[in-house]
């Protein structure tokens, strides 16, 4: 019975570590309806820098680190929407030429990092990383709580701004109707790209976080971005909330999974189940089915 | 294909005699290096290539349907042939085609999930597949292969000298570009170039567009596993997970394809013969100190072709060989003399001499009491809202039936019920007698239901002569009969002079008009016309008029919505009254315009009682 509880409770704190990074990828979609493929990529630059290189060099804690991200990405963010997707938005094959151009930016991003910081796997080495609290012999690693904590502050603070300032609510009306916002005189790019640069800035803050409890190289990046598209796939793309809700459940699933199938094959559960969704219910959980024609 | 002009449809031999030119010029070059190793490992790398992104073009580029997890194929032919070889020792000669056979039953089980998604969707969920393959595989202790020398030579494909390996690519690739280049200028080409621009017009016009993805997936997957199994053959030999269903390798394969030119026979080769060497060279350089080099080139060449050239290399050379598809014509025409003379004639031609033919020819004196559509108590919803509630209408046989009635009371709606874009939830229909009330566009418009939509949907970068040929290709199989076919109609249509332009420049006027002959090339015996006169001045509208009563003398029965009510009673001899998606009057057209309901319907109660006292 302790081994379950123990898994339900990793589960919940993966869970929750992918759904920040989730709902960055779905607040892009929901807006612009395109899909970065590059956004794990973004999580996975954040864990060496700042993350990494900052505790090295100056010895700032990853959770500091987080917040400094924040900023950051968010300027990086604005520059790649500026520099690489504006210009394909509102062109017919918008959505597939967004696919395949993120996909060659995070082989940039990728490569760039092996190249700069060699492919070793590196570890965040604090006190807390491998510290665990035992609730009877249930055992809870401190790192991810911390960062669990950490994740439900980023998320609120995203749903704060979306729901209670001007520029959120331009946000969410350019995602609704945006040929009614350029009328109402939003300018639509500019909104584009800081919903592109929330989305990559919340990102690289909970990249951070998941640095400071998981192993990552330059290419951890290909191994979590289905798991983020699946987590916003179940959660019916568009939807913030539905990607948290989405999140917890990949997370969940892969915890659970090992007690049926072999711990290697627990990402096979989490994409047959990717797969499955999107064949059955392809407008996710929250979603509501869409008018045909 | 994007050029003014007649042009070449079908295909003659010659067709294929640069495809054959490239393979032996390629193969001698390979045999006149002679047996460096390195050259011939890039040369062969090359040819690879080419052919992997080729097999990928048919899906992708022709169709349109971008397969992120194409390395499934690539990976699954690999390593079938290499598993038959090293436990079974099955010749890679005949495990290349077991390799085939199982990368098309992969195909076919990912199809029939996957392909009723759209764009990104469907790029997302494909890419699944190699993911879930790559752990499981893994699992098992596959995860490395190594190909045992046998020593046998030919018989187990291991040679020591690269250059049979390079003949043997350059086979595989004049076969995919034979194959390439036979569905470019065939029924199933055109059909994929419609459904990837239109897939609603597409499914109007009488193509099975899922039947169609799937074909070309297959097609795909099966050459995508060829390349698979020369591959780890000529290069690799020891075969991992990671080098056949790695994300690289669809790297490799997109980038190649988008920078030579997406759907071209001849774009990936150029492509690849300009990346390949460049990888290749850069990695010899900077490989140990940079690992990455390689896959930085080819990030770069995604991007910058998608933002600086996204018709790629060769759809740049093509561009700039052939005249542009000027869009200017049309004013200078007006100006000019001559043409606008030209143009006038084709407008204001007389519609009487036209003909066109029903699918079964419809005598004139059949039509007694015997209804060509009749529909029974159809209900539609969407959500909770009620589109069309209990309806029942009969349309008699060759004769033009008038729908009026305000927005949104379920015009439209009952064309799409009619021939099969939305199911109904109640009631059925019956079309010459048989019950038609689930099935799919393609197949209604084959039994001869055409159909023109209110909002054009053309295939805008088709010319117009290929558009009418989409159409035509329900009643004439053979590629030259059809354009034959097409470039009658286009003439009878006044759309000559602009037959071999492409269908994105034309006017609302000559977009009518090509709906119009699409719909007709289709040979319907019942053609639904949706607001044929929106958007057109009142002397055209006037025109469109003339030709639905040309249409009707040829024996076809017409339906025609529009809120034009003045010109729909001059053309109509039976009119239906819609309101809130109900039939509220039907009768003779001067009758259903003077009915207090379709008064109130259109403009209100009060309205209805100034029309009731006056």
């Amino acid at each position: 019975m302790g081994i379950f509880i123990e898994s339900i409770i990793s589960g919940i704190l993966i869970g929750v570590s992918y759904a920040v990074l989730a709902a960055g990828l779905a607040l892009i979609f929901g807006v612009m309806k395109i899909i970065n493929f590059a956004h794990a990529e973004f999580a996975v630059l954040a864990m060496y820098f700042p993350t990494y290189w900052f505790l090295n060099w100056w010895g700032i804690d990853p959770f500091v680190s987080a917040f400094i991200a924040l900023p950051m990405f968010f300027v990086l963010g604005y520059i790649t929407h500026r520099l690489l997707i504006e210009k394909i938005i509102g062109t017919p094959e918008a959505e597939t030429s967004t696919l395949i151009i993120t996909l060659g930016f995070s082989l940039l991003i990728s490569n760039l990092i092996l190249i700069g910081w060699s492919g070793a796997p590196r570890i965040i080495n604090q006190p807390y990383t491998m510290a665990t609290w035992s609730i009877g012999n249930v055992l809870i690693n401190r790192a991810q709580t911390y960062s669990l904590f950490i994740s439900l502050g980023l998320i609120s603070g995203l749903f704060l701004l979306l729901n209670k300032t001007l520029i959120g609510k331009a946000i969410k009306a350019a995602a609704d109707d945006p040929e009614g916002c350029a009328y109402m005189g939003i300018n639509l790019h500019f909104v584009y790209a800081l919903a592109f640069a929330l989305g990559i800035a919340v990102t690289a803050a909970g990249g951070c976080l998941m640095a400071t409890y998981r192993p990552f190289h330059p290419f951890f990046g290909e191994t979590i971005i289905i798991i983020l598209f699946a987590s916003v796939i179940l959660g019916g793309m568009t939807s913030i909330t539905g990607a948290l809700l989405g999140g917890l459940i990949i997370g969940l699933v892969q915890q659970l999974s090992f007690f049926v199938i072999p711990i290697a094959l627990q990402n096979v559960a989490v994409f047959t189940i990717l797969v499955l969704f999107l064949y059955v219910r392809p407008q996710g959980i929250l979603g509501k089915k869409g008018r045909a024609v | 294909m994007k050029t003014e002009g007649r042009q070449q449809v079908s295909l003659q031999w010659h067709s294929y005699f640069p495809i054959f030119i490239v393979c032996v010029v390629g193969t001698l070059i390979s045999y006149f290096i002679g047996p460096d190793r390195y050259t011939q490992r890039i040369l062969l790398l090359i040819v690879l290539w080419t052919a992997a992104s080729s097999s990928f073009n048919v899906i992708s580029g022709y169709a349109g349907q971008v397969v992120f997890g194409y390395m499934m194929f690539v990976g699954t032919g690999a390593y079938t042939t290499v598993l038959l070889f090293k436990f079974l020792t099955i010749s890679p000669w005949l495990g290349m085609w077991a390799g085939v056979i199982v990368a098309i039953i992969t195909a076919l089980i990912i199809g029939l999930s996957t392909l009723r998604l759209h764009g990104a969707f469907f790029a997302i969920a494909t890419i699944a597949f190699p993911l879930i393959t790559f752990p499981i595989l893994n699992y098992l202790g596959l995860e490395e292969l190594s190909i045992p020398f046998t020593g046998h030579g030919a018989s187990s494909m291991q040679f020591r000298d690269m250059r049979f390996y390079v003949l043997i690519a350059f086979a595989l690739l004049a076969v995919v570009l034979i194959t390439v280049r036979t569905i470019e200028s065939s029924r199933f080409g055109f059909a994929l170039r419609a459904l990837k621009q239109n897939e609603t017009a597409a499914e109007g016009m009488g193509i099975n567009t899922y039947w169609n993805k799937l074909m070309a997936f297959l097609l795909s997957a099966g050459m995508g596993a060829l390349m698979g199994t020369v591959y780890s053959f000529g290069l690799l030999y020891i075969v991992t997970t990671h080098a056949v269903f790695g994300l690289f390798i669809m790297v490799r394969i997109l980038s190649i394809t988008i920078v030579g030119g997406i759907a071209t026979v001849w774009g990936p080769l150029i492509a690849a013969c300009i990346l390949v060497p460049i990888g290749e060279f850069l990695n010899a350089q900077f490989g140990d100190r940079y690992p990455g080099a390689q896959d930085i080139i080819y990030g770069i060449a995604l991007i910058a072709a998608i933002l600086y050239m996204p018709e790629g290399i060769w759809g740049r050379i093509r561009r700039s060989f052939r005249p542009l598809p000027s869009k200017s014509t049309v004013s200078m025409k007006l100006v000019a003399g001559e043409d606008s003379k030209q143009r006038v004639l084709d407008k204001t031609r007389d519609y009487d001499s036209l003909t066109f033919k029903p699918i079964q020819p419809v005598s004139m004196g059949n039509y007694t009491n015997d209804p060509i559509l009749k529909i029974e108590g159809i209900d539609k919803y969407f959500g909770g809202v009620c589109a069309l509630e209990k309806l029942n209408i009969e349309v008699p046989r060759g004769k033009v039936t008038g729908i009026i009635g305000p927005n949104g009371s379920g015009k439209t709606t009952l064309f799409n019920v009619i021939n099969g874009f939305l199911p109904p939830e109640k009631g059925r229909i019956l079309f010459e007698g048989r019950d038609i009330t689930s099935l799919k566009p393609h197949v209604a418009c084959r039994l001869g239901i055409g159909r023109t939509f209110q909002i054009p949907q053309v295939f805008s970068n088709m010319t117009v002569v290929e558009n009418i040929m989409i159409g035509a290709f329900n009643r004439w199989g053979n590629i030259d009969k059809a354009y034959a076919e097409a470039e009658k109609i286009a003439q009878q249509m006044g759309l000559s002079g602009r037959a071999y332009c492409q269908a994105v420049g034309l006017t609302m006027w000559e977009t009518k008009m090509l709906e119009f002959s699409r719909a007709l090339a289709t040979q319907p015996t019942l053609l639904l016309i949706d607001e044929p006169m929106a958007g057109l001045n009142p002397e055209e509208a006037n025109r469109i008029g003339k030709i639905i009563k040309v249409i009707i003398k040829n024996g076809i029965t017409v339906i025609v919505i529009e809120h034009v009510v003045q010109s729909l009673v001059k053309i109509a001899d039976w009119m239906v009254g819609f309101d809130n998606g109900r039939k509220v009057a039907e009768g003779p057209p001067q009758e259903v315009i003077a009915n207090p309901h379709m008064i109130e319907a259109y403009l209100g109660a009060k309205w209805r009682e100034r029309y009731a006292t006056s």
